[in-house]
């Protein structure tokens, strides 16, 4: 009897937490607005995309573009904040309407969820003084070259040091190590992502480094349930008028010093 | 979900681990070595040299012994290039880690020689040796002696110092194997394999040391 006392009240639990669950989670454009609120997973470790200000709040490139996302519909923004791997699970369990969060396109991903097109996107790049002529990575042969163990420049450039024999690896455990070997010119040439030179340009003498040629291009959609098309394809076209607009572009700038890397549409 | 140990994808890299292991007896042959020169040169300077002398060896030793050997990393390799002194990883590493342990080898050492009383230099000097070979022959050669076992316990930490030059980019066992596990993502056991590598090369130093310590100190007191 007791039983199925704690039986029924799990019972119930279960209900009342699915019930919420479906609420909260909209398919529709017009279920957002009837609702009042547009609900999103970011992740607030991810600078310069989303971090929180010095008043705590969320703030950053992606969190913009939900927040413009919410003025056009008319309905404030109620962020959820997710950690990187928490993010398929958040669409999956239908908590949160959408994903905003640098959220890489991976065919892999795509078999759980949908992706809107593309509204940013960012590169692994060589970075190297002005002065130093380098195109591609034939022109990196008897150049010391730095990059950070493990990042996605060192599968890459370790495979062209392969290729082109006399390219000189040198591999440092963070960022600032791998930075302070490029300003100390310990290393002619590093590998990093591509507002990398932002924090460059911070230091003495940055100002004497640019980008030379990318290596790779991550590019970042919203991500949706496999069940809400409507939505998805109302984001899709919004997203279209806000790359046409340079709004994306302006973001960027402010965000990363750099207009976005050349989107692919599908 | 894999938690089992698996050492496979790891030993299938063992040619890699054995070149870490060249690297890290390289660093440290060379560091010891140039390491005990300093000791030496420092240790006599400190005990027998005019002021001049003495007090920038006695500097040197507060400076070294109070600082961490990453940062003295560091500095060699990211602040001297600024000074027009440009060292490869390498280089710098070996520096590093020689003036480094020059610093305690010139401590350990200095310790020794006063332990040389005074009335056997008396005795040398009216023996009339000359000045070099007093200190060849009757200080260092007994001094030695007296701190060998701590000599050779400092040149065994030296040896474990060596795992942390991968910050300035050297190449050694611990550098290798964090290159391994961002390969193979099996840090489980690549660093079980390389805390096995390590053992191995110490106790075989231990051995080393004691075997050199009975071969070098024949003579009996």
């Amino acid at each position: 009897m007791k039983f199925m006392k704690i039986a029924a009240a799990i019972g119930l639990a279960a209900a009342a937490l699915a019930t919420v669950s479906t609420t909260a989670f909209a398919q529709t454009v017009d279920e957002i607005i009837a609702r009042g609120k547009l609900i999103v997973a970011i992740d607030t470790t991810t600078p310069p995309y989303a971090f929180l200000d010095a008043d705590l709040k969320p703030t950053g490139f992606d969190i913009e573009v939900a927040n413009k996302m919410g003025e056009a519909l008319g309905v404030p923004v109620e962020f959820v904040t997710v950690t990187s791997p928490g993010r398929i699970p958040s669409l999956l369990t239908k908590q949160v309407d959408m994903v905003v969060s640098i959220f890489s396109i991976t065919p892999a991903r795509a078999i759980q969820i949908d992706y809107s097109i593309p509204y940013a996107g960012q590169s692994a790049v060589v970075i190297a003084p002005k002065s130093t002529e380098i195109k591609s990575h034939a022109d990196l042969v008897g150049k010391k070259v730095g990059l950070t163990r493990g990042a996605a420049e060192d599968a890459i450039l370790t495979a062209a040091a392969a290729a082109n024999p006399g390219i000189e690896i040198l591999r440092f455990d963070d960022y600032p190590s791998l930075m302070q070997a490029m300003l100390s010119g310990q290393i002619d040439v590093m590998g990093g992502g591509d507002y990398g030179e932002i924090y460059l340009k911070k230091s003495a003498g940055g100002d004497d480094f640019e980008q030379k040629y990318p290596l790779k291009t991550f590019f970042f959609g919203i991500g949706f349930n496999k069940e809400a098309d409507d939505l998805r394809q109302w984001v899709n076209t919004w997203l279209m008028i806000q790359k046409a607009d340079g709004v994306l572009d302006a973001l960027s700038m402010k965000y990363r010093n750099q207009p976005l890397p050349a989107l692919p549409v599908f | 979900m894999q938690t089992a140990l698996q050492f496979g994808p790891v030993l299938v890299h063992f040619d890699r681990l054995m070149h870490g292991v060249v690297q890290t007896l390289y660093l440290s042959f060379w560091s010891i070595i140039l390491g005990a020169i300093i000791g030496i040169l420092g240790a006599v300077g400190r005990s027998f040299g005019p002021r001049w002398v003495s007090l920038p060896i006695a500097a040197y030793v507060e400076l070294i012994r109070n600082t961490p050997l990453l940062i003295q990393l560091y500095f060699v390799f990211f602040t001297l290039p600024l000074l027009g002194l440009r060292f490869s990883s390498h280089t710098a590493a070996i520096i590093a880690l020689s003036v480094h342990l020059g610093a305690y080898a010139t401590e350990i050492l200095r310790a020794g020689v006063e332990s040389v009383s005074k009335g056997q230099l008396e005795a040398a000097r009216s023996l009339g040796l000359k000045p070099y070979r007093i200190i060849r022959h009757v200080v260092l050669a007994q001094a030695v002696r007296a701190v060998y076992p701590a000599l050779s316990a400092q040149f065994i930490l030296q040896l474990m110092g060596t795992s942390i030059v991968g910050a300035i980019a050297a190449e050694e066992l611990t550098a290798i194997a964090n290159n391994l596990v961002m390969d193979t993502f099996r840090s489980f056991e690549v660093y079980i394999t390389i805390a096995v590598i390590y053992f191995v090369l110490i106790q075989g130093a231990s051995l080393f040391f004691a075997g050199l310590g009975r071969l070098l100190f024949r003579w009996k007191v």
